[in-house]
């Protein structure tokens, strides 16, 4: 699909909600083009929040406007929302929360939340938080599951205990292979699953941590207060909000999302068609190399022979971007953008920004595209291959701007 | 020693009273996401929207009318929604109908 015709539907996305993507399939041919863009936000505010992009309020689901990525750091009443279940508490009395750890250790543990905040070394890892379906709406066919622009991301500084510690005060029992993770939010449903997950006791690191500040606040509370799993390089599908119970079990646990939910196909292209789905699936756990142009976006309008700020974000899975470039040619020529110090440490956003002049008046497309320290770099939008839950987009962003004289 | 007593847990209660005074919750707000009028929407309204809002149903997309059956059958199976097997074809064919890609598969 054409990206005129993409900025023409997502123009006419307005109002309160935001609406089904009213994309007509073409052709039953995978293709991926660019994310719906430019959704408005919504004329409501929800808590703690300034009005965001919003796709549900039961459970919320908010979505981040494009030109937030200016900077490196999201404001927390900016950040993303995304829960699964829609029960969520809308009060948590901090005095009494308590997180329990049970299940293969010596000593099943209850931490209040001042406990967690006294007994632990407390250490800061600035982390980007992604959703899988980031980008979902780039896909066609079109993906089951929210169709998301690109802003279903952010990067704060979280401060927390290392879920190491945590353990280790626990003390693991001989055989403990997997920790299964739960947060207050509930289905409406008794016999429903939770929205429970877990992870392999293999792949814990110290940068995990339970986290209860996020840039230097209290979590919001559609961000998971008072508490909320950290696991940078992942996407956020394992984030565990309000996390309240930590199980560690002796084998894979049998969960409905760790079965079901946000998997791709195991296979090297990590690509599949609708007519002929891979038989195998692993789950997505580390974020591809990826970027976004916070500004400017497109709609904007410049002058010609004035100099122009190109600003936006760049970052991966944990092994750090060397290198953002601009092109405005297509992605015939690229020049190396400038980009910051780089000692937010390689979970962070790495903020770029370059500097260039439009010469001509008329419509200019500004393309961004990161390499990371092994070498992988964005493909082009269109040459990114589809999967059925839509997930991992990491095509070349562009935004297009019009240059007046 | 009593006095003394009596004025720590005094001090111990003002503070707790203090810092639980600054948290009392949110309140979420609702939003309208409105539905396309036509054939099955008040039965598709009240058996989807008890659960979640129509929102969460929409922003799925435009798709065939297998992806809404299927959804329809996780709906029952994995999250226990109330609809009864004679009630499946009312609520994707008003599914498919309104919010469909013109595609059976």
């Amino acid at each position: 699909m054409p990206r005129r015709e993409f900025f023409k539907k997502a123009a006419t996305v307005a109002g309160s909600a935001v609406v089904g993507s009213t994309l007509a399939e073409a052709s039953e041919v995978p293709s991926t083009g660019h994310p719906i863009d430019n959704r408005k936000v919504a004329d409501i505010a929800f808590p703690q929040k300034r009005p965001l992009i919003t796709y549900s309020d039961r459970p919320p689901l908010l979505e981040t406007p494009r030109e937030v990525f200016a900077q490196p750091i999201t404001p927390n009443d900016l950040f993303f929302v995304r829960w699964h279940m829609p029960m969520i508490p809308t009060y948590i009395n901090p005095h009494k929360f308590h997180i329990t750890i049970d299940g293969e250790v010596e000593t099943p543990l209850r931490l209040s939340l001042a406990s967690l905040k006294k007994e632990f070394e407390a250490v800061e890892i600035t982390s980007v938080l992604q959703c899988g379906g980031n980008n979902r709406s780039a896909f066609h066919p079109t993906p089951g599951g929210i169709q998301w622009g690109p802003g279903a991301m952010g990067c704060a500084k979280w401060k927390g205990a290392r879920l190491k510690d945590v353990l280790a005060k626990a003390g693991l029992k001989k055989g403990a292979s997997w920790i299964k993770f739960n947060g207050l939010e509930k289905p409406v449903y008794t016999k429903t699953d939770g929205f429970v997950r877990a992870l392999e006791l293999e792949k814990l690191h110290d940068q995990i941590i339970i986290a209860y500040e996020m840039n230097g606040e209290e979590l919001p509370y559609l961000n998971g207060f008072p508490v909320r799993l950290i696991l940078p390089g992942f996407y956020s599908d394992s984030w565990i909000k309000m996390l309240s119970n930590i199980t560690v079990t002796s084998s894979k646990p049998q969960l409905h999302f760790m079965d079901h939910a946000y998997r791709i196909p195991d296979n090297d292209c990590e690509c599949e068609t609708p007519d002929n789905l891979a038989p195998k699936t692993k789950p997505i756990e580390e974020m591809n190399v990826n970027s976004l142009i916070g500004y400017p976006v497109s709609g904007t309008k410049v002058k010609a022979n004035a100099q122009l700020i190109v600003r936006g974000v760049a970052f991966d899975g944990g092994h750090g971007i060397v290198k953002v470039e601009i092109s405005i040619d297509g992605g015939q020529s690229w020049q190396e953008a400038k980009l910051d110090d780089g000692k937010q440490g390689s979970y962070a956003y790495r903020s770029f920004s370059h500097t260039l002049t439009p010469k001509k008046s008329g419509s200019l497309t500004i393309m961004a595209k990161a390499t990371n320290t092994k070498g992988e770099t964005q493909p082009f939008a269109y040459e990114v291959k589809w999967n059925r839950g839509g997930y991992k987009f990491n095509g070349i962003d562009e935004v297009t701007v019009e240059v007046v004289a | 020693m009593k006095r003394v007593l009596l004025t720590l847990l005094l001090i111990q209660g003002l503070a707790v009273a203090a810092e639980t005074k600054v948290d009392k919750g949110i309140k979420m707000p609702y939003m309208d996401f409105p539905m396309k009028p036509g054939k099955g929407m008040y039965s598709t309204k009240g058996k989807c929207n008890m659960c979640h809002s129509w929102g969460y149903t929409i922003n799925q997309g435009l798709q065939s009318k297998k992806f809404w059956r299927k959804k329809v059958a996780k709906m029952i199976t994995v999250f226990h929604a109330p609809i009864k097997n004679e009630d499946i074809e009312e609520v994707v064919e008003y599914l498919y109908t309104n919010y469909g890609n013109g595609k059976e598969e």
